[in-house]
């Protein structure tokens, strides 16, 4: 950001010598709304619409087509169509917290984008501590849940929304625990530094680098969807029991907030999973032009961040959702304890091999291409056997 | 330190809920998220179709019965048919009886996989609930080339059926059902070995065979606790002796004997049996008729009959009273989602919210049914 | 030991159970849709793909009906109302009245079944919707005909002829009591 504003700076953008605080601001304002307006809450439209055709496709059937061509305004009319319903706030419900509670968990999904790297300059904030302020940030979803089970008068509801907190709360820890082997292998919590310490090619990313970091990774994803409120962990919202569990007294556009957060906060998972263990924006260094470098490098982060949302989708089509003793105790019995293997099983690897094993990390690239292709085969022992129709094209 | 004043909470699972298959109320007295009681309230579905019996007559019942289950209307046409000829001493041509097995039997695959897909729906997997309901499309569209609809049927009459197999529907029919196997694999791949899944239906739930005999349970939930009973087999009816099947019995493999996931597995595992009497129906087909000459203005002599059919809820009862008019005096029908409803609130005590939606969903029950 | 080895197959389960559902779901990505997209993006409108002996709105063919009322009395819900009088000059039976109620009408079939002409049959149509009430009752009779009497051979009048062939082609659907040969030929 510094080198930025500097340039701009040399570039004349500000006028002849202008004051360096106020020249910082603008850029850092401007920027902010580039990022919060033009992508954060874009994306988090988009991601509905894309989630719908994935899941159609998935079912055997056609998501919206209809609004925009291949329905691709269907977020928009969505948005619309909720702005213009009435709000409805309940009689006895305590005003004051129902209003505030969707804004508390917009908060939670906007202050991330603050720290995501997009690319090796595209960063509104490297701060020292980014990992730290990123699982810092995303807790404060427990206080608007919480608030809005709360503040709904309503007994499912209420329901609901103690079911979130206490699943949030539980699977910070795994979360939190998954985090440090990465933290162990580079040194910094800085998002730019812990992509520095990783290559471009995948047996140089921290995924490979050895297995406890490999099992680190999973746990980290599968916490994160859990925190996010995606099957299958997605109780406090179970459509099948509670209706809508904490949000089930919303409507309009307040409800619709939650459901922004939830598809908003599946790009922010994809970003910390990518950044920690994919290797992030890194490309291969193939012309020495800055501006072209950091548009691949964008473009290979938002590849990598698309592909894990995509996985997301794909989960919660097709998992089942857990009960809550069983998300508490796969949260308790099973992550935790494996986290802290993990973490010890790291620690012990950093101080044997402090510079990284690159055996290990090709062993392990080739492990990760054989189970791909005993998928592949599978889903091609499926297609065969039902004897449907094959049809590749994504549109129809 | 005393202990922590705590209160349950009475909790109103309405008439209006995603996944109460169908206008159910239950009211839910619980201590956080385990449940004390769970006290069911039905009656939101009555339409009186048993005294509207009494007004239109015996031919002009038969389409009311569909709308006794919509999800199993062949079975209850079947019912009614078998129970006025049985009051009144008519015979159905052996076409007509294989007719009735083909159509019953695609119609019990049909309604076996609603009920698994909704069960899999309130899980949570959305998935599988659109697969079965596409493979239940293809039933419906060979069904209507039969008979003309896809939900009420009305296909059977006294003495027969409606309508003979149409030309070419044989071939269509068993297009469909080798189409029909590989599929039902591929779902018990997606959903019913999955893990999340068992665990969630695993000991929840579980009914003895004591328990499920007093409680009066039929069908699939009684097969479930181990006792293998079926109307097919133990009171044979219309031409299903010819047939080769099996009576698929739970095992308790899974966890408890009687629990959900054995109510689930005995379902999809009807499913393939059912597959096997089509595929010997439509093989053994014989030519001929298939209605009986019945007159215009039947009228029974006074008496009673009582008939059972094995529908996919399980041993539906019929029971009709004449008084030798040309309507009856009474009917009734006895299904099994009533005899179901009792054994919730029995069951509840203990469970969590959200296994009372599992209950539910496994216990397979049909709103309509209940309140007729 | 044996806690511990349950904890891994609990683990070795999870993943392998949740691996062939996320392979079968990733081939059903692959495959086509089963929708149809109605009614826009169709080639053939759906009602003419829909097979013969389809249950649609009812509709009557007044130039072969009878007049034998077997139709208002078979039907359960009694929504066909006919009027059917003896006209004193001509003494021919004479339609006045011929109004179904498709709102009432539950599409069972009962009353095409005793038709002896099969002029009053199912057809493909189920486009009912419409804004009042009124328009559902479908009043077949617009002026007072004469009932058909159907002739001992084959029917001889040509602008009557076809229509009484697909009327018997209708009844020739219906299962024949006693015995009779069902028919063999899917009518075009």
């Amino acid at each position: 950001m510094q080198t930025l504003i500097q340039n701009l700076i040399a570039s004349g953008a500000f006028g002849k010598n202008p004051r360096w605080d106020l020249a910082a601001a603008i850029t850092v304002l401007v920027m902010s709304a580039v990022v919060f307006l033009g992508v954060a809450f874009p994306f988090a439209g988009i991601v509905s619409w894309v989630e719908r055709r994935v899941w159609a496709r998935i079912q055997s059937r056609v998501g919206p087509n209809r609004v925009g061509p291949q329905g691709f305004l269907q977020w928009l009319a969505d948005g619309v169509k909720n702005v213009c319903k009435e709000d409805i706030i309940p009689d006895e419900a305590d005003a004051r917290l129902f209003k505030l509670a969707p804004y508390l968990v917009m908060l939670a999904f906007i202050l991330p984008w603050a720290v995501m790297p997009f690319s090796s300059s595209l960063i509104l904030a490297d701060l020292n501590v980014g990992i730290l302020y990123m699982t810092a940030v995303t807790a404060l979803t427990v206080v608007g849940l919480l608030m809005a089970g709360w503040a709904s008068n309503d007994k499912w509801s209420l329901i609901g929304g103690i079911r979130s907190a206490a699943q949030i709360v539980s699977y910070e820890i795994p979360a939190g625990l998954s985090i440090f082997p990465v933290v162990l292998m580079t040194g910094t919590l800085s998002m730019q530094g812990i992509i520095r310490g990783q290559g471009w090619a995948p047996q140089h990313w921290f995924l490979f680098a050895n297995p406890f970091t490999f099992v680190a990774a999973n746990i980290l994803y599968i916490s994160a969807l859990a925190e996010g409120n995606r099957t299958p962990f997605d109780l406090p919202e179970a459509e099948s029991e509670l209706v809508a569990g904490f949000a089930t007294e919303y409507s309009g556009m307040r409800y619709l907030f939650f459901y922004m957060a939830e598809w908003g906060n599946l790009y922010i998972i994809g970003a910390i999973i990518t950044t920690l263990f994919l290797g992030g924006w890194q490309f291969p260094h193939v012309t020495n032009s800055v501006v072209a470098m950091n548009v691949l490098q964008l473009i290979t982060f938002n590849v990598k961040v698309l592909f894990l949302v995509f996985v997301s989708m794909w989960i919660r089509a097709t998992l089942p959702r857990v009960r809550i003793d069983q998300l508490m105790t796969v949260c308790w019995k099973y992550f935790v304890p494996i986290s802290f293997v993990n973490m010890i099983g790291t620690a012990v690897w950093v101080a044997i091999w402090p510079d990284g094993n690159a055996a290990m990390g090709y062993i392990m690239f080739a492990g990760m291409i054989a189970f791909g292709a005993v998928f592949i085969q599978r889903v091609i022992y499926y297609l065969r056997r039902s004897r449907m129709e094959v049809y590749f094209n994504p549109t129809i | 330190m005393s202990t922590l004043h705590t209160e349950e909470m009475t909790l109103n699972m309405g008439p209006q809920h995603p996944s109460t298959h169908g206008v159910l109320r239950f009211v839910v007295r619980a201590d956080g998220e385990v449940m004390r009681e769970a006290i069911p309230d039905v009656g939101y579905l009555h339409r009186s179709i048993e005294k509207i019996a009494e007004k239109v007559g015996y031919h002009g019942f038969m389409p009311y019965t569909d709308r006794v289950d919509y999800v199993c209307a062949m079975f209850t046409n079947q019912g009614w048919g078998m129970a006025c000829e049985k009051l009144g001493g008519i015979e159905v041509p052996r076409r007509g009886e294989y007719c009735r097995v083909i159509a019953a039997e695609f119609n019990r695959i049909a309604s076996h996989l609603l009920s698994v897909g909704a069960m899999a729906m309130d899980i949570g997997a959305v998935t599988p609930f659109t697969h079965a309901i596409r493979e239940r499309e293809m039933i419906n569209d060979l069904i209507e080339e039969l008979c003309g609809a896809r939900l009420t049927f009305n296909y059977m009459r006294i003495g027969g059926v409606g309508w003979d197999l149409p030309p070419g529907w044989r071939e269509k029919a068993l297009k469909y059902l080798d189409h029909f196997d590989p599929i039902l694999e591929e779902y018990n791949a997606l959903i019913s070995w999955n893990k999340i899944y068992v665990e969630r239906l695993a000991n929840v739930g579980v009914i003895t065979p004591a328990e499920a005999i007093n409680y009066n349970l039929v069908g699939p939930n009684l097969r479930a606790c181990g006792i293998k009973w079926d109307i097919r087999k133990d009171i044979p009816y219309s031409v299903y002796p010819e047939f080769e099947f099996e009576v698929p019995v739970g095992n308790g493999q899974w966890g408890q004997l009687g629990d959900s996931m054995d109510r689930y597995v005995v379902r999809i595992r009807e499913m393939a049996e059912s597959s096997k009497i089509l595929r010997q129906a439509l093989e053994k087909i014989p030519p001929g008729a298939v209605l009986a000459k019945v007159v215009r203005n039947f009228r029974p002599p006074a008496g009673e009959c009582q008939i059972r059919v094995e529908s996919g809820r399980g041993d539906m009862g019929w029971y009709v009273v004449s008084d030798g008019t040309g309507y009856p005096w009474r009917v009734h029908v006895r299904t099994g989602s009533f005899a179901a409803m009792g054994i919730i609130q029995k069951l509840s005590a203990g469970l969590m919210i959200a296994d009372l939606v599992t209950l539910i969903a496994s216990l397979d029950v049909i709103a309509p049914e209940i309140d007729r | 030991m044996s806690a511990l080895s349950e904890y891994v197959h609990n683990i070795k389960d999870t993943v392998s159970t949740i691996f062939e559902g996320m392979a079968v779901t990733a081939s059903h990505f692959m495959r086509k849709p089963y929708t149809v997209q109605y009614p826009d993006r169709m080639p053939v409108r759906v009602q003419d793909t829909l097979p013969f002996r389809y249950r649609g709105i009812l509709e009557v063919d007044l130039e072969i009906c009878t007049g034998c009322l077997a139709c208002e009395r078979a039907c359960p819900i009694d929504c066909i109302v006919i009027v059917a009088d003896k006209d004193p000059q001509t003494r021919q039976l004479l339609l006045s009245q011929f109004d179904i109620d498709i709102a009432k009408c539950m599409y069972c079939g009962l009353c095409s079944e005793p038709c002896p002409t099969g002029s009053i049959h199912h057809t493909t149509e189920f486009e009912g919707a419409d804004y009042s009430l009124e328009s559902l009752i479908r009043r077949f009779v617009k002026d007072p005909v004469m009932a058909y009497k159907p002739k001992k051979g084959p029917e001889t009048d040509s602008r009557i002829a076809p229509i009484l062939n697909r009327g018997m082609t209708y009844l020739d659907q219906w299962a024949q009591p006693g015995g009779a040969k069902p028919a063999e030929e899917e009518p075009a």
